[in-house]
């Protein structure tokens, strides 16, 4: 009886433990997987939107982090005190590899180029028109160029990833030639892609050739010094000029408080309501001094350094450009007293931005002429990446050092950004060089306190030593010692540093 | 409540049914009572009188101590029967029969060690275990207020470290046994609540009839790939058969928070926000005449203003009893308690009922059914830089709570530029309520006579509802990203073990052998719903269609373990004994899916050898070694897929055409997925010596042991071209050695008097071996480095300030006397990252509990000390209110004001203001010693006595008042040493806005029908 027991249990015992060896097999049921994405027109288009998401979103191009190691520039310093210094040391030119806020510059466009490769190595395998593919996989490619773009012109050399690479390799930094060539081939391929007509929060085949007449421009200068190129610069720029979609029509303010103007290029899109705030406009420009009625204040993060400012042409676009008279909130909590911005009772005695205050129409400072009703970080603005004065005055410098001499269509150009700005037609009969020093002179107040684009002019051009000169002994002291020709670069970020032990640190960090 | 009401309900209904069941089956008779006078002497076996010894009579209250002499005296009825119980000795049961005079026997009993208490898959005497186990009775948790059981395993048992990490409510502590042997996942041990492996700590401490901490690896490896963090076994109350049994306790508790710091009033802060300016060049914002105003109204106190001293609130009931063969216990708790700021609370209903019923002879039945009920209101601020709790202290002495008009100031132009932490902690609200039912039965039949069989199924469901609103008041709503949020989590889940055990004894060798089969599978679904910028938040979270953007999101997650085990023991004389058990684990989790985890342990009863049998000294010796492997597969589930993923947060896609428009969905490009991944191996090895001297009235436990952790996983941060993030790797090795030490005794025992005492210390040495070809691993400010333990804090090393006669080094710098100086490793006149070194270590060195109880009459005082030595403590919260980071807006702590900063003529090494100066936040001025002693629990307990109690027909009633952190013995200058908010390996010991552990103050009561 017991063996029998024991036999007809081990059975059942059997039968019960039989391996289930199929439940440790994975089925992630919420989640979609490389092997079975990439299916339908619709798979490709999340994927594309996935670009914009994490180029725009904070920690890459969403706040004023993104120009951190742009403060060396004479339009960007920042508080002596407070909580700047991430900021204030690049400002100082002093900047180091483990500076945090730094981090959004070379995360933001790696994070977009990982999208845009996912995108390049797969947009084929959809079922859907040829043209419906070769717009996406344009978009693509325009975003990996552009990327790379800032790259290379932020931290020099780096590594040229275009595909999917084995998560264990650790390639090398690629020399700058080669990633420019890269870059040109982006974006000469996004240009043959995308759409002649404008669609707002997407690139063209004009926005392609406006970034590719910049790149071309920057190869004429430092590091490059490829002086064929400027040639190309003017070629590509004119493509835009003669497309003729694109207009100064719109007054130079309010191109800052609204959204994609008849002028705007490329702009990153933003909306508050889905967590994506624009946060380089409103409070970031405002002065801590200022408090608004409803007891919100400034940020005092950005704000011009005082001889870029005394230097500025006397002219509308100046007197749109810069903040000048703060509004400082009395006891009384409700009235306010202006002062301008040397007066002693203003804490930096600088003046600010204004064109960056509003936001989407007031949705950043809400403000009147005495009064300011709100303060906010963050805003629905939409940020230019390229607007159409930049390819006007591009096409003034590069036509200009292309020739040997300004052209009447150069000054054609650069009269149309001045006359838009309240100023009278350039002299003319300018010499090469003086010609183009006005034309920089010109994008340096044009284009004042946005994303780099001075940065980038003193880099190509090296003129530090001649900012640095120019700079006003009460600002951010510059500590002795610092070999200025170090700094047009800044520090590969040491948490990339750290995974990359091949790599070796930009000189002078 | 209408929860609670629900449980009531429950519990009533579980309780009639058992109830009659019970009675139904038990034979009730009631016999006629003729009392008479009994009395007698109690000796011991070598004829000595045994003093303080407690007669009872079974069934009753009734109940006496012996003289000084031995002797007893009582009333009982001539058929009664007695109990006799002494520390010590064998309890014995003597009836009567009509006797009214006897003379009592007792034989000691070495120690404790005849109990028989759980080990993995099954039970064993105490003495006969192998491997190292730790133990907390009933007894023991009851004499502090606990609402965790976790919380009964703090200082009470050697090896095991419990901190309990913030002072929020409803937080249970954390728990690391033999140090950290991760650097990736939970550093806890695995529970296994009657056989319910991996059912979390969550139990009503109440039901619990004792805790075993399994140690070493001959005691985990049958847990194999669950075990490398030591398992905690928990046996619950079951009903015993006779008459019905309720017990009914309460304490309510008066909490508070122990410390403030030392903050500047306005006064002192509106010097210093001149002091500043005047550093950088700017203007003085405040004239003397403003100066002056500050000190006279001191302004706002934002750390009181934000503080509360709640009433916490705990009650207890269970009823018990049964027939001999079927008995139940069911029981209900309910605790009440509100947080140590505004606006925080936590509620815990717990409900269990356990049946255990004989079939036949050969098969026997228990029934678990427990329910957790856990609600709390925004309990969510585990520390950071915008918790009210830390922005408490940051928040500027200036500025006013509210406005004139009665709204709430949310920004201020001096101090923290964070939201306004009244405003904060009032207007939000961050909801949870759960449901955790479990349904268990453990069925047992015995096949053969020494062959059992044994299955024990679990099914568990759950439901996880987090609702939030974060509307006007709140910085959201300030800034335009004002929302309300649904979350729905719903899991389930089954476990099933089944295994044969076979036990024989042939002569002088005995078997035990036991092999089985286990499998478990977990699945959860999750939705989310997010609404923002609702037109009105007047229906707070319940109506999300009155936002503007509606966000959804769902997720699915499952996971699976097969299992083989199987233990032999065996014995010889009594006297030697081996064990070895094998674990072969399957996880769903990994690539490599399985591995095995073997272990073998020696144990050698010496005093029952020959030559100290006989000792009057030695009442037990035993020495045991043993060596095993437990596994870890700390990786959560599909980390071995790469995956799109798709954006909940920060949006549901890209608005091509910006506000106002449609979203597009965005698809996003998930980091890659690892090639290779297995399981993380432990391996250990244990020696260890039990001794009891005296009878038992001493006791010494010590333990050594080593261990290597292989195969570490760790999620390895990838470059940012390969889309940032992290992928889960094995990348090398680490180990911990130590020695633990347990004193016990009771140094005196008179008929009225008893002292029982307690010591343990441990001591716990970490390493990381090898990483791989990794040289370290930094996050933030910790660093996990080859030749390091764990818990390394990384940054500058803080060598005070620039003195005066060092201008011409500053000046190197770019920097002038009165800067901070730090040190500089590769003299390239420049702080860089490339000078970073360690500069502190979380983990202690020592950790150690002292109990003590003290028992006069009827009156019992005990005190526990609990202590860590040798951490430390990495606080951002006092970097910030240092002014760290460049940030003086929050230097707000008294000892920064001007006059303690350096001046020429007063060169302090706290940094003047200055442009050039670096106040790095991670450097080691911000690293402080947190070595602490303190005083746990302080209680007095009174017992009624029976006989009073007896004519209002009350079993027994005890009353008591405690104390609970009454006092800590620290240097360290922040709000709690014991708090931190790392959770994982790598951000141990790093503090920031922490809530501390209350000090409490209890009054309770224990009552039993």
């Amino acid at each position: 009886m017991k063996t029998i027991k024991l036999m007809l249990f081990a059975s059942v015992a059997l039968v019960m433990f039989s391996g289930c060896n199929k439940i440790l097999q994975e089925d992630p049921k919420a989640s979609l997987t490389p092997a079975t994405y990439f299916k339908t027109q619709s798979d490709l288009d999340g994927a594309v939107s996935a670009m914009y998401v994490v180029l725009a979103r904070d920690g890459s191009w969403g706040f004023t982090s993104k120009e951190t190691s742009y403060f060396g520039s004479d339009d960007l310093t920042t508080d002596p005190g407070l909580n700047k210094q991430d900021s204030r040391d690049f400002d100082r030119l002093s900047g180091g590899s483990d500076n945090s806020s730094m981090e959004a510059q070379w995360q933001g466009p790696w994070a977009c180029i990982y999208q845009a490769n996912n995108v390049i190595s797969n947009y084929q395998k959809v079922n859907s028109t040829d043209a419906l593919k070769a717009a996406s996989a344009g978009q693509a490619y325009f975003l990996r160029g552009l990327c790379y773009y800032y790259l290379v012109r932020t931290f020099g050399e780096v590594p040229l990833v275009l595909g999917t690479i084995d998560p264990n390799s650790r390639p090398p930094r690629a020399d700058v030639a080669s990633v420019y060539a890269s870059i040109i081939s982006d974006l000469k391929t996004a240009k043959g892609m995308l759409s002649t007509t404008l669609q707002q929060g997407i690139p063209s085949t004009y926005s392609a050739s406006a970034i590719l007449a910049d790149v071309y421009q920057t190869m004429g200068g430092w590091p490059l010094n490829q002086a064929s190129n400027y040639a190309l610069a003017a070629a590509e720029a004119n493509v835009v000029m003669q497309a003729g979609v694109y207009n100064l029509n719109t007054p130079y303010d309010q191109v800052f408080t609204t959204n994609n103007s008849s002028e705007s290029i490329f702009a990153l899109q933003y909306n508050v309501a889905a967590s994506l705030p624009q946060r380089s406009y409103g409070s970031t420009n405002v002065p801590l001094d200022e408090v608004a009625l409803n007891g919100s204040s400034g940020w005092d993060d950005v704000y011009p350094e005082l001889n870029f400012f005394r230097n500025a042409p006397v002219c509308t676009r100046t007197n749109l450009t810069f903040y000048t008279t703060l509004k400082i909130r009395n006891a009384d909590n409700v009235t306010f007293t202006l002062y301008p911005w040397d007066d002693s009772h203003t804490h930096a005695r600088h003046p600010y931005y204004k064109k960056f205050r509003a936001g989407l129409n007031g949705d950043g400072v809400s403000e009147t002429a005495t009064t300011i009703l709100s303060i906010n970080p963050s805003t629905n603005k939409a940020y230019d990446i390229m607007r159409y004065p930049q390819v006007l005055l591009n096409y003034a410098e590069s036509s200009d050092m292309a020739g040997g001499a300004p052209t009447a269509a150069g000054y054609a150009a650069i009269n149309m950004v001045r006359a838009r700005a309240g100023e009278a037609p350039l002299t003319p009969g300018l010499s090469q060089l003086a010609f183009r020093d006005s034309v920089v002179y010109e994008r340096a107040y044009e284009c004042a306190g946005e994303f780099g684009v001075r940065w980038f002019d003193i880099v190509r051009l090296q003129l530090l030593p001649a900012v640095v000169a120019a700079r006003d002994p009460s600002e951010n002291a510059i500590p002795p010692g610092v070999n200025i020709q170090e700094k047009y670069i800044a520090p590969i970020p040491y948490s990339e540093m750290i995974l990359n032990p091949s790599w070796k640190q930009n000189p002078g960090y | 409540m209408k929860k609670l009401l629900f449980m009531l309900f429950l519990w009533c209904m579980t309780f009639g049914s058992y109830a009659a069941l019970a009675l139904g089956k038990s034979e009730i008779s009631i016999s006629p009572h003729q009392q008479v006078a009994i009395s007698g002497k109690i000796k011991d076996s070598k004829g000595e009188p045994i003093p303080g010894v407690t007669v009872r009579v079974e069934g009753t209250n009734l109940g006496t101590i012996s003289d000084s002499q031995g002797n007893f005296r009582l009333n009982a009825d001539a058929d009664a029967v007695l109990l006799f119980t002494f520390v010590g000795y064998t309890p014995r049961r003597i009836p009567l029969n009509g006797q009214v005079n006897i003379n009592v026997v007792m034989e000691e009993a070495a120690t404790t060690l005849n109990e028989v208490v759980a080990i993995g898959y099954g039970s064993q005497k105490r003495s006969d275990i192998v491997g190292s186990y730790g133990s907390v009775s009933a007894k023991e948790i009851a004499k502090r207020p606990l609402d965790n059981v976790s919380q009964a395993l703090q200082g009470t048992v050697s090896g095991v470290a419990v901190t309990s990490q913030s002072g929020q409510p409803g937080q249970g502590p954390s728990i690391i046994i033999r140090g950290v042997n991760t650097i990736t996942g939970g550093t806890g041990p695995l529970f296994v609540i009657d056989g319910n492996i991996g059912a979390g700590g969550d139990v009503n401490v109440n039901d619990v009839a004792s805790v075993e901490v399994l140690k070493d690896a001959a005691a985990t490896a049958i847990y194999g790939s669950r075990g490398s963090n030591g398992v905690i076994l928990i046996t619950t109350k079951t009903g015993q058969s006779g008459k019905t049994q309720i017990n009914f306790s309460t304490w309510i508790q008066k909490a508070e928070i122990p410390k403030e710091l030392d903050l500047m009033d306005a006064y002192d802060f509106a010097r210093s926000v001149n002091a500043q300016n005047a550093a950088v060049g700017t203007a003085e914002p405040f004239t003397q005449a403003q100066l002056d105003a500050y000190k006279t109204n001191g302004g706002t106190d934002w750390q009181r203003a934000l503080q509360v001293k709640p009433t916490v609130e705990n009650y207890q009931l269970d009823v018990s009893g049964g027939s001999d063969k079927t008995t139940y216990r069911v029981s209900l708790n309910y605790l009440d308690q509100p947080g140590l700021i505004l606006n925080q609370w936590y509620k815990q209903t717990r409900f269990k009922s356990t049946l255990d019923t004989k079939i036949n002879d050969r098969m026997d039945l228990k029934i678990y059914i427990t329910a957790s009920l856990p609600q709390s209101h925004n309990n969510t601020y585990g520390g950071g830089l915008g918790d009210p709790f830390n922005q408490a202290a940051e928040w500027s002495p200036l500025s006013p709570i509210r406005n004139p008009d009665g709204t709430f100031v949310q920004s201020s132009q001096y101090g923290s530029i964070q939201p306004n932490p009244i405003a904060q902690a009032l207007s939000q609200a961050s909801d949870d309520s759960q449901t955790n039912l479990n349904g268990q039965v453990s069925f047992t039949y015995r096949i053969i006579n020494d062959l059992t069989f044994t299955s024990n199924d679990v099914y568990s469901i759950g439901s996880d509802l987090q609702q939030q609103v974060y509307g006007p008041g709140t910085a959201n709503y300030v800034s335009g990203s004002d929302y309300a949020q649904d979350n729905y989590n719903k899991s389930h889940g089954y476990l099933t073990s089944n295994y044969l055990t076979y036990k024989k004894t042939l002569g002088d060798h005995s078997f035990n052998i036991t092999a089985g089969y286990e499998q478990s599978q977990d699945e959860n679904v999750n939705f989310q719903a997010k609404s923002t910028n609702l037109s009105t938040y007047s229906l707070g979270y319940y109506n999300l269609a009155l936002g503007g953007t509606q966000q959804t999101s769902s997720g699915y997650s499952a996971d699976a373990l097969i299992s083989y085990f199987a233990r032999a023991i065996y014995s010889y004389k009594g006297k030697y004994e081996l064990a070895a058990s094998i674990r072969d684990d399957g996880s769903s989790h990994l690539i490599d899916k399985y591995s095995s985890f073997p272990s073998l342990g020696l144990s050698w009863d010496v005093a029952k050898e020959d030559f100290l049998k006989n000792s009057n000294i030695f009442s037990d010796l035993r020495i045991k070694a043993t060596y095993g492997q437990t596994g870890n597969q700390s990786v959560g589930a599909y980390s071995s897929i790469a995956q799109i993923t798709t954006a909940g947060n920060p949006s549901t896609g890209y608005y091509f055409s910006g506000y106002g428009g449609p979203a597009s969905n965005a698809t996003f490009l998930g980091t890659p997925a690892p090639t290779s991944l297995k399981w993380e191996v432990k391996t250990s090895y244990d020696l260890s010596i039990d001794m009891a001297f005296l009878k038992g009235r001493l006791t010494f436990t010590a333990d050594g042991y080593t261990n290597k952790v292989n195969n570490l996983l760790y999620a390895v941060p990838i470059p940012q071209y390969l889309g940032g993030g992290t992928v889960q790797k094995n990348i090398g090795s680490i180990g911990n050695k130590g020695l633990e030490f347990a004193i016990g005794g009771t140094p005196v025992v008179t008929s009225r008097f008893k002292w029982t005492t307690n010591f343990n210390v441990s001591m716990n040495r970490n390493k990381v071996l090898s990483l791989e070809g990794l040289d370290n691993i930094s996050d933030g400010y910790g660093i996990i480095k080859v030749g390091q333990p764990l818990g390394e804090f990384y940054g500058y090393k803080f060598l005070g300030t620039w003195k005066t006669d060092e201008a011409s080094q500053a000046a190197l710098y770019g920097m002038k006397p009165g800067d901070a100086k730090f040190q500089d490793l590769n003299g390239d006149h420049a702080y860089t990252s490339a000078d970073y070194q360690p500069i502190g270590n979380a983990t202690p060195r020592y950790t150690y509990g002292f109990i003590n109880d003290f028992s006069y009459d009827r009156f019992t005082l005990s005190f526990m000390f609990q202590g860590e030595q040798g951490n430390e403590i990495y606080s951002q919260t006092l970097a910030y209110l240092w002014g760290g980071l460049g940030d003086n807006n929050n230097a707000e702590l008294e000892a920064a004001v001007p006059e303690n900063l350096w001046t020429p003529a007063h060169q302090t090494n706290n940094p003047a203001w200055s442009t050039t100066s670096h106040n790095y936040n991670n450097s080691s001025r911000y690293v402080y010693n947190a070595s602490y002693a303190k005083l746990k629990n302080l209680s007095i307990a009174y017992h009624i006595p029976e006989d009073l109690l007896k004519r209002v027909h009350i079993r027994n009633l005890e009353v008591y008042v405690s104390g609970q952190n009454l006092f800590t013995i620290t240097k360290y200058p922040g709000y709690d040493p014991e708090v931190f908010n790392g959770n994982t390996t790598n951000d141990q010991g790093q503090e920031f806005g922490v809530i501390p552990n209350p000090r409490t103050y209890t009054v309770g009561f224990r009552l039993g029908l």
